[in-house]
């Protein structure tokens, strides 16, 4: 045993945890973005007892921090018999936060898309999920793309709640290395800056997608 | 998050209820773990926590190292089984015994009647005072003198129940409560806290730094035991462990890896 | 397993329950309010600022915004006392959440700011208004409007953010359901009870909310 300076070990092992940082965030964003689409159709359908169910669940897991959401699944679900490891159990439990949130998301711009196109896919004959598939989802994915970036960048700094189970991400392989290195300084300021590299760019796209979005709307307010 | 405007509490509400039912479901069946269990699963599943130096850290190949991790593989030899390790933060060790998650949990987890209403503890394998740090030009000689000063301690330990009872009775000792030893560390060394609460290893670790060599020991707040946690219902493993226990003080394997991490001889180990 | 809840040892402890949900709200609270502020200033900056400042504005929301919000209290707890600035856990849990914040009221309040149209601006040009007049009463009063939905919902999750300012020894709602698990090793009960109780605090500020825009705008927000 040795205490020891922060090295090029230290920053490998930061950056090899970095990866289970990554994938989380990937598994969150595409278990979290179905739930959120499948949430969203709820949302918007015909059946009220469907649109109070949807929103009951968004109100759950938008009112309580992701924390004890995460140790619900992760302890909790002993009592109905699951044992879950502390990877699927985080996984479950930031798809489950993330699709509430996408859900909110993706209804927001299906309502955006004006109500003149439900009223005229009726007049064509369209049901339910053909108008949504064939006509509100292509509008209004346009007009998700970019708050659903700006959400992607929360989900990679929220992955860093895992560490209190005990899965060894990002944040919890720099308290490894703190504890034995005791420069905190130096641990934290590479961890911000690797959090830093993966969420700046996703910001630069989200802000890119919404320039595009409004076109040439956006401008320099001029006194 | 734009939030819906459209929902209402009720709906929340019956949210709320919803996930409690989930989650406070009925408990399943009991699971008893035997020594035959384990030795038929092919492998032994131990709780450690890679946080807690010297106990339990990562060495320099990056691979879990310390006083609980090297008696914890000495188990899996014993019983001829891999070890298979399930990494824990302090507060998750009652609940990943209790949830099954692992066999047992060897993580400098103290002895305490509290604890031991909820899980079982083998006879104890090491022993760690807890003791008052603080600066050389700060006196210090009882807790009294802790008056008017902030004292850092981790949430939860023996120090921080120690010092918090001290606090109650001496006005004017302010405590904060940190996640891990580090953090105290550095709170010691920036200078946020006066004095820290803390494991007798303070010469490993404060002396390290430039600053450190200005820490000394005030006084000892309390000797804690550490055990091996097993669940309440698994009494025919929480023997063996005992009477594994029992060879290795008497083969002088528990004072060498004392010597190995600690850098002092454990104390005589009391049974009960 | 069996496994039998016990409430009871929880419910003992129901005043540092209520004291850890009144903390947190002070925390909120206060944080949300210079946060505001930071986010006005910085969101005028960048609107109507001289370009360095709009850079330096930029740079602020960019760095603050793209990092963990741990990060943040570990450099304002740990780092500042190294650099002569030395602030207690509460102070600097306040000062970590207010830039958190700040960074993101500046991108809410500067859409909202965008959210006027040029020929409203133009129009009270026309009628003579000053700048000043024209930034409060068509500009800022208007926008504030626009982005208070926005606002609000950053105020929730800002409520539900506190729960990590314990790693500087902060208290609040987590910490003390931390300290109390420590305590009475019922994990299971007291993070149900804190869920309830965090449930009711959110669920609280959205209504109070509601009615304060049903109040402020005569629109339903």
């Amino acid at each position: 045993m040795s205490l020891r300076e922060f090295g090029p070990n230290e920053l490998f092992f930061l950056l090899m945890a970095t990866r289970w940082t990554i994938l989380l965030a990937v598994v969150t964003v595409v278990g979290g973005g179905c739930l959120g689409l499948f949430l969203a159709g709820l949302r918007v359908s015909p059946s009220a007892l469907l649109r109070h169910a949807a929103s009951a669940y968004i109100g759950f897991f938008q009112s309580t921090p992701i924390l004890i959401q995460l140790f619900m699944v992760y302890y909790g679900t002993a009592f109905i018999g699951l044992r879950p490891d502390p990877w699927p159990a985080a996984a479950i439990a930031f798809c489950l936060n993330a699709g509430a949130f996408f859900g909110e998301i993706f209804r927001g711009s299906i309502e955006a898309v004006a109500k003149g196109q439900w009223e005229a896919s009726k007049a064509l004959g369209l049901r339910y999920v053909a108008t949504l598939r064939l006509v509100i989802i292509p509008q209004a994915s346009r007009l998700s793309l970019p708050p659903t970036v700006g959400f992607m960048v929360q989900i990679v700094k929220t992955t860093s709640v895992a560490s209190l189970i005990g899965l060894v991400e990002l944040s919890r392989a720099a308290t490894m290395i703190n504890t034995v290195t005791f420069q905190p300084v130096i641990v934290f300021g590479t961890v911000a800056v690797i959090y830093f590299a993966l969420c700046w760019p996703l910001s630069l796209l989200g802000q890119h997608l919404e320039r595009r979005l409004n076109g040439g709307r956006e401008r320099e307010v001029v006194l | 998050m734009r939030q819906s405007h459209r929902r209402t509490v009720l709906h929340g509400a019956a949210a709320l209820v919803l996930g409690l039912l989930v989650t406070s479901a009925m408990p399943r069946a009991a699971d008893a773990t035997t020594v035959d269990d384990i030795v038929s699963a092919g492998k032994v599943t131990i709780a450690i926590d890679t946080t807690t130096p010297p106990y339990g850290m990562i060495d320099n190949d990056m691979q879990p190292s310390g006083f609980d991790i090297e008696l914890a593989q000495l188990i899996g030899k014993a019983m001829g089984v891999p070890v298979e390790f399930v990494t824990v933060t302090s507060p998750g060790r009652i609940p990943a015994l209790l949830t099954g998650r692992a066999d047992m949990v060897v993580s400098i987890f103290s002895i305490t009647a509290e604890r031991a209403l909820q899980i079982a503890f083998s006879i104890p394998y090491a022993s760690q005072s807890s003791v008052v740090l603080a600066p050389k030009s700060v006196n210090i000689k009882s807790a009294k003198d802790l008056a008017g000063l902030k004292v850092g301690v981790t949430r939860g330990t023996g120090e921080d129940g120690l010092l918090t009872a001290a606090a109650k009775d001496i006005p004017g000792i302010e405590i904060l409560r940190f996640d891990d030893y580090a953090s105290i560390s550095q709170a010691m060394l920036s200078g946020q806290i006066d004095a820290m609460g803390g494991g007798d290893y303070g010469d490993i670790y404060l002396k390290k730094s430039a600053k450190g060599d200005d820490f000394e020991l005030k006084y000892i707040l309390k000797t804690f035991y550490f055990g091996i946690g097993v669940r309440k219902d698994s009494p025919e493993l929480l023997q063996w462990l005992n009477t594994f226990i029992f060879t290795l003080r008497q083969d002088g394997t528990l004072d060498r890896l004392s010597m190995k991490y600690r850098k002092v001889p454990l104390p005589p180990l009391p049974t009960f | 397993m069996n496994y039998v809840f016990q409430f009871g040892p929880i419910f003992r402890h129901s005043d540092e329950l209520i004291y850890g949900a009144v903390r947190t709200m002070e925390l909120t609270a206060a944080s949300s309010a210079i946060g505001f502020v930071i986010g006005l200033a910085g969101a005028l900056a960048r609107s109507f600022g001289p370009i360095w400042l709009k850079r330096i504005v930029a740079v602020y929301v960019e760095i603050i915004r793209n990092t963990p919000l741990l990060v943040q209290l570990y450099f304002v707890f740990f780092s500042l006392p190294l650099m002569g600035v030395k602030l207690s856990s509460d102070q600097a849990a306040i000062l970590a959440l207010s830039i958190h914040l700040g960074a993101y009221a500046v991108e809410i309040l500067r859409a909202g700011i965008q959210s006027i149209p040029g020929g409203q601006i133009e129009a009270a040009k026309s009628l003579g208004l000053s700048r000043r007049q024209i930034i409060r009463h068509v500009i800022v009063v208007p926008a504030a409007r626009a982005v208070y939905p926005a606002l609000t919902s950053q105020f929730i999750l800002q409520l539900l953010g506190t729960s990590i300012v314990s790693a500087i020894a902060a208290e609040e709602l987590t910490a003390v359901a931390n300290n109390l698990a420590m305590q009475t090793f019922r994990n299971f009960e007291i993070y149900i009870v804190i869920a309830i109780i965090y449930f009711i605090l959110v669920r609280a500020c959205s209504l109070l909310f509601r009615l304060v825009s049903l109040v402020l705008f005569r629109w339903k927000a």
